[in-house]
């Protein structure tokens, strides 16, 4: 019984190794049937090594930090009609798990509420009004109640960001809840899924006074974002399109004549949002950065002007959870001294040590190899490493410089000219008939 | 006219400048004026190099113009002090203080000149 008892305390100790490696997520429900309701997305986040937790969205119990420690790495919010979450969760607690680099994936829907309302305003993205839904009168799903809110969405109006993304489904996408808006001159925020130029926002049943808030192409179904500290988070307007109903779900525009597709793109839009969004694609980091002058091993403790010096880094790429070289073909590196005096594209070999080989500048001081690199759907990279430059010695001076050698030439002259000149001049012996002459 | 018998004029002063300076001067100023001709010659060679290329590096081109024009200026005190013409200035310095003199001052400038040329 005791062998019993030590291999049970070994499985607990195993399966708690397993729980610690695993990335957490806090999952906010309005209800538990939404549990059975996604399951297969929450399968396939279990399959992707992230650990769940359900809770529903005004549990008292609610936190996302204790003692300062963040207690998940990922929130998910399908929860749109809540109308305060419980706990200590609230719209300040959430903008500060993301600026403390936590992911969120947020799912609306027309009975969007208030607080999700002011967490989309916080991050960039203007939701709806509630009651109101994305209707689009040639777009809409044979299967659709009569609203035409039930919208589909095709591949062309899908992100063109493969790393987002990596293929538009083959399938349209079915939709059905709130359009957003967001101000184009953002920078962060990335527009996933729009709707058809067809499409508008309004409240389905009522007549239409006011202007919508959302038309056409500006209409937004899904929005990302990555804050400056890659922090990723998505905004869908429809909970539904993460549903089990909608991922089964045969698709066919109610146009007559249109292609009947068997099974939905939703699955694969969404498997590949939920690799995004939680840091399991587009992840990047740097891991060892070197510079020497070329022809040396070891970095100098401090470099002279205008030597030749050669800086790699190495940079490895998050594919299906193994760090593998990145093969970016546009990552620059700058050399800087409050402005940069050098800025060059990087050559990469296979293995990812990404190199540059310059010359330094003609100018002395304390500078940066610098390499921020920023593009659509990746990680923010920055490298920056301190190095001083010195003026040259004396030593290292030409000793005779040759554009002076006519001068040079003249003073030595001089004094040869002075010592003939003394030399004549001392034995010179007056003529005696000179000096008659001058009597 | 006029302009004609002033052109003769001058070139007879001239003509009379040279041949008194041939017949009368001794020819230990002879010497010295050679040594000052060939000073005032390297010395117009570095300024017009100089002109030419740019004054990198000037401390350079100024120690060898300078050289040029110290010895030049040491060498006509030697002259002045040595003219036969001018015995009654100088009564209380010989020709070999004279002399003496110049090399001393002569070592200095070149010493200078040295130092300075970098």
């Amino acid at each position: 019984s005791f062998r019993m008892a030590s291999l049970a305390f070994a499985a607990l100790l195993l399966s708690g190794a397993f729980f610690v490696s695993a990335d957490k997520a806090l999952v906010l429900l309005d209800n538990f049937s939404t549990r059975e309701t996604h399951s297969i997305f929450f399968d396939y986040l279990k399959s992707q090594g992230i650990h769940l937790t359900y809770k529903l969205a005004d549990d008292s119990n609610l936190s996302l930090i204790k003692y300062g420690e963040f207690l998940y790495d990922h929130l998910i919010v399908f929860s749109p009609s809540v109308s305060e979450f419980g706990g200590d969760i609230d719209t300040k607690a959430i903008t500060n798990f993301i600026d403390g680099g936590g992911n969120v994936l947020v799912a609306a829907s027309s009975d969007i509420s208030d607080v999700l309302h002011d967490l989309g305003t916080e991050c960039g993205v203007e939701f709806d009004d509630e009651k109101t839904a994305v209707i689009d009168h040639l777009n809409y799903d044979r299967a659709d109640d009569g609203m035409h809110t039930r919208i589909l969405a095709d591949s062309g109006d899908v992100i063109k960001a493969s790393i987002v993304v990596s293929k538009a489904p083959k399938s349209p996408v079915l939709f059905k809840g709130v359009g957003m808006t967001a101000d184009s001159e953002n920078p962060l925020v990335l527009e996933v899924l729009h709707a058809s130029s067809t499409a508008y926002s309004y409240i389905p049943d009522s007549a239409i006074t006011n202007y919508p808030t959302a038309v056409g192409k500006a209409t937004l179904l899904i929005a990302g974002l990555q804050a400056r500290n890659s922090a990723r988070i998505i905004f869908s307007g429809s909970l539904d399109l993460f549903s089990n109903k909608y991922f089964l779900s045969s698709v066919q525009n109610a146009v007559e004549g249109s292609k009947k597709f068997d099974v939905s793109g939703n699955e694969e839009l969404a498997e590949n949002l939920a690799q995004w969004v939680f840091k399991k694609k587009g992840v990047l980091r740097h891991q060892s950065v070197k510079h020497h002058v070329q022809g040396q091993p070891d970095s100098p403790e401090a470099y002279t002007v205008s030597q030749d010096v050669e800086y790699t880094i190495k940079i490895e790429e998050l594919v299906k959870e193994k760090w593998i070289p990145f093969q970016g073909d546009d990552v620059q590196m700058e050399f800087v001294r409050i402005d940069p005096f050098v800025r060059l594209t990087l050559n990469h070999t296979k293995d990812g040590v990404f190199r540059a080989r310059f010359k330094l500048p003609d100018v002395y001081g304390v500078f940066q190899f610098k390499v921020d690199y920023k593009r659509i759907g990746y990680t923010n990279l920055y490298s920056a490493t301190q190095v001083s430059v010195r003026p040259l010695t004396h030593t290292e001076y030409e000793r005779f410089i040759f554009s002076a050698y006519p001068y040079y030439l003249g003073a030595f002259s001089m004094l040869f000219g002075l010592f003939v000149f003394s030399m004549v001049y001392l034995h010179h012996r007056d003529d005696p008939a000179e000096g008659k002459k001058l009597q | 006219a006029r302009l004609r018998t002033k052109m003769v004029e001058v070139f007879d002063i001239v003509a009379r400048l040279f041949s008194e300076y041939r017949t009368k001067t001794p020819q230990k100023l002879k010497l010295i004026d050679a040594y000052l001709l060939y000073v005032l010659l390297t010395g117009a060679i570095q300024f017009l190099y100089c002109v030419l290329v740019g004054t990198f590096p000037f401390n350079s081109f100024l120690s060898g113009f300078i050289s040029c024009v110290g010895s030049f200026i040491l060498g006509t005190c030697l002259r002045i002090q040595s003219n036969p013409d001018n015995r009654h200035h100088f009564k209380n310095i010989s020709s070999e203080r004279a002399f003496a003199d110049f090399i001393f001052a002569n070592i200095v400038l070149h010493l200078v000149v040295m130092n300075f040329i970098g």
